[in-house]
């Protein structure tokens, strides 16, 4: 500005002491000039006035061309490259136009098992790290995004997600990968949403991850959603990698949300179904095993490594059907989901088809007022000892019972040590510090038919205490 | 067993549906041009207001203001507009061409082409005219200092150099040569190219350089009322250029965003008698024959041609004066 108002006051200093051309030819660049001319042989100057008038025009010019300048450089600035930090999206990568991002989420779970007055149960009370999951996602180019999640909570690694998505369209995404089946209600809840630190029984009969591709996508703005979808087909409860037989799984669901308002727009339904064969052999049978909410194996089918031509195995058709719904109205959340899977399974070349079937209604409550959804929801107040912040509670309760096929015993697994039925009732309440940090702690008293030596399974007292870390 | 367990889950899910909830509050993004900002203040509080008592709804409408052209490609990159209100059909089309977020037959979907109010360019000039600047000739003398927005970034801008284009094809001997040179001289008299036409406003009003305003009527009734009175007056040329500025639900975004009914409504609302004489006070002509008599002293009586009569359409007009390597890149050189 100094600069300016210097130049300005030495041209006018100049003009004033004579040293003005006497022809002014009109610039490039639009500074008002005048061109003034008598005759051929005699030229005007323009006036003083004139010639302070044009070099203020000049000022003023140069000033506007600085203003934009800086504008633009502002704005530019708003569209580079960003890196963010923040719970939504944990730690992010982002290019000027938006199109290419790399996010690194992940959450810890470290959980605490405790079996009061469970005389059965094998398992000691244990401090264990139940997940402990890296995320690496991100986007290139406006319609393709990528998720890679492992799990290092186990002995060994584990890939649980990896995959790609094609977002076409709202109503299009296509998915290849490795990933969640959709079949299971609460399984497509995240872990770190769910309300119980472990999902209830129905869970045990749908598959846990399995590589495939798959079509889903919203119609009418959320009304419905579906999914479609054709995998390798794995075991119930089963993370699977590679196929067991050239047969695949068809897996699809659909999911509405049919009122926009009212007392029931908070309600969605669904039906989830897959179909497929599996055939395994004595030495990789193709079939899972059940556990009880306190993580405690409670079926198995019969196998043995002294004498493995009686071991059972998979083999042919495979169905799993799934009647699903939640209804999330203010504060409250309800789940319910009824899961039956049908296996044809063989022993000593005796085929049977075994139905097994699992159901649980789930409800939470937050007593500080938080809108409840499918997901954790951010806690009105965040815990914060400086501003006063509590976070968020919630209460949990849920019901469930698995109840496996009595055409199970005692050819295909021995009640003796596998039962025929388990009926749980769980309570909880869980804090939620921030979106980012929960603490829970739950107890579900599980009682069982058959499964021990004379009668039945002494009950399994689980109390079951999480921290979590999720970003 | 099976069958009452499935009854209990269902019976469980719905017992609780008893109370009525109001609907969820929802939020619009409306990205417009540069002058708009004022109009829209305006309608949106009306808006909201009707859409209140129509449905039981908040709504909040966000603006976005900016060069046309600007404004499209942000929409384009990404910004997630639930309508756009832009100074142009291009600009929109190329929302609906590059992005695919919208149909290409996107303006048949509102009367009139989309396109709820209109205007057109005309010259605001200092108070007395001391130049003497009294049709579009005189903008191109030597000694002249011209304040237009740049063509590629601004709507307003390419309405205001298409007509200065059409007026000197109009004149007697009239041809794309002649047109080419005095649109070249005219450019050559403008010393600041702002990115959009408010911008240009505040170079001319209120940082007080150049003789003459190329602008918006609305835009240039609006200085007059509220920025310079008795400081402007407004010179009507003797032939200017109809501007259509046109209105679009993004439907890409609006699914995404479930806004798509309160968006249809919110333009369709442009079109009712509320909404043009919201128009009509910000000095937008409007559509709607007994508002547009009711407001008609306020607009300047002129001769109006329109961008497909005499340019083929906003496509070719497009291509032939504002594509890069076109007339404008041809005729203006920055710094010269």
């Amino acid at each position: 500005m100094r600069g300016l108002e210097s130049c300005t006051i030495g041209l006018v200093g100049m003009i004033a002491v004579g040293g003005a051309p006497q022809l002014w030819a009109q610039q490039n660049g639009g500074t008002v000039v005048a061109v003034v001319a008598d005759t051929a042989d005699t030229v005007t100057p323009p006036s003083l006035e004139a010639r302070v008038e044009e070099l203020d025009q000049k000022v003023r010019i140069l000033e506007r061309l600085r203003e934009i300048a800086a504008d633009s450089a502002a704005a530019a600035a708003k569209d580079r490259q960003s890196a963010t930090a923040n719970a939504k999206d944990g730690f992010s990568i982002k290019s000027a136009d938006g199109k290419y991002t790399l996010r690194l989420r992940g959450y810890v779970q470290a959980d605490s098992r405790f079996y009061p007055s469970s005389e059965a149960v094998t398992s000691v009370d244990n401090l264990l790290i139940r997940r402990a999951r890296p995320i690496v996602e991100g986007a290139v180019g406006r319609y393709f995004e990528f998720r890679i999640m492992p799990d290092f909570a186990g002995s060994t690694p584990t890939l649980f997600d990896a995959y790609w998505d094609g977002k076409f369209a709202p109503q299009l995404t296509v998915r290849a990968g490795k990933f969640k089946p959709p079949v299971g209600l609460e399984r497509l809840q995240s872990a770190t949403d769910v309300t119980f630190a472990e999902r209830g029984l129905p869970t045990n009969l749908v598959p846990s991850r399995d590589v495939g591709l798959q079509l889903s996508g919203d119609i009418s703005e959320g009304l419905l959603a579906y999914q479609v979808g054709v995998f390798n087909g794995v075991a119930d409860l089963a993370n699977g990698g590679d196929d067991l037989s050239s047969a695949k799984d068809f897996v699809g669901r659909l999911f509405v949300q049919p009122f926009k308002s009212g007392s029931f727009r908070p309600l969605g339904f669904g039906f989830a179904a897959s179909t497929g064969l599996e055939r395994g052999s004595i030495t990789t049978s193709g079939l899972p095993s059940y556990r009880s909410p306190g993580q405690q194996t409670i079926f198995r089918y019969n196998s043995s490594t002294t004498t493995p031509a009686n071991n059972v195995f998979a083999d042919g058709k495979r169905v799993r059907l799934s009647p699903q719904a939640y209804y999330y109205s203010g504060p409250l959340g309800l789940l319910g989901e009824y899961v039956v899977s049908r296996n044809e399974v063989t022993k000593t070349g005796v085929t049977a088809e075994l139905e097994h079937t699992a159901w649980q209604a789930s409800g939470s409550f937050f007593l500080t007022g938080e809108k409840n959804s499918f997901r954790s929801p951010m806690p009105k107040r965040p815990f914060d000892l400086k501003e006063g912040g509590f976070g968020a509670i919630e209460l949990i309760a849920r019901y469930g019972v698995l109840s496996l096929d009595e055409a199970s015993f005692p050819t295909y697994a021995t009640i003796t040590s596998s039962v025929q039925q388990a009926k749980a009732l769980g309570v909880g309440v869980n804090w939620h510090f921030t979106r980012a940090v929960k603490v829970g702690v739950n107890y579900e008293r599980t009682t069982f038919t058959g499964g021990a030596a004379t009668g039945d399974r002494e009950p399994e007292n689980a109390l079951i205490g999480r921290f979590q870390t999720s970003f | 067993m099976k069958t009452l367990g499935l009854a209990l889950i269902l019976a469980g899910a719905a017992a609780p549906a008893l109370k009525l909830e109001a609907p969820k509050p929802v939020t619009l993004l409306n990205v417009s041009y540069d002058p708009t900002r004022e109009l829209y203040e305006d309608f949106n509080k009306q808006f909201a207001g009707y859409w209140k008592n129509k449905t039981g709804q908040d709504v909040t409408i966000r603006q976005s203001h900016g060069g046309s052209g600007k404004q499209a490609r942000s929409v384009i990159d990404g910004l997630e507009a639930d309508v756009v209100t832009l100074a142009l059909a291009y600009d929109i089309d190329q929302i609906a061409e590059k992005a695919g977020s919208l149909p290409t037959d996107w303006q048949k979907r509102l009367p009139d082409n989309s396109s709820p109010y209109t205007s057109t360019i005309v010259l605001l000039v200092r108070k007395g005219n001391p130049k003497g600047l009294h049709d579009w000739g005189d903008l191109a003398k030597p000694g002249v200092s011209v304040i237009t927005p740049n063509p590629k970034t601004s709507g307003g801008a390419r309405w205001n150099y298409l007509a200065a284009w059409a007026w000197a094809l109009r004149q007697p001997g009239g041809n794309e040569a002649k047109a080419k040179d005095f649109v070249s001289r005219l450019y050559k008299n403008v010393p600041v190219l702002d990115a959009g036409a408010r911008g240009s406003t505040t170079t001319f009003v209120e940082r007080g350089i150049g003789d003459v305003l190329i602008a918006w009527e609305n835009e240039a009734l609006l200085a007059i009322k509220e920025l310079g009175p008795g400081k402007f007056e407004i010179v009507a040329p003797s032939l200017s250029i109809l501007a259509e500025p046109p209105v679009a639900v993004v439907d890409k975004v609006a699914r995404k965003h479930g806004t798509t009914e309160v968006a249809r409504a919110y333009l369709e609302y442009l079109y009712t008698a509320e909404g043009q004489e919201i128009a009509a006070r910000h000095f937008y002509r409007p559509r709607m024959p007994t508002v547009a008599a009711k407001y008609a002293n306020q607009f300047p009586k002129m001769t109006l041609v329109t961008v497909d009569e005499v340019f083929g359409g906003w496509k070719k007009a497009q291509a032939t004066h504002f594509a890069d390597g076109a007339f404008f890149d041809q005729i203006y050189q920055p710094g010269q």
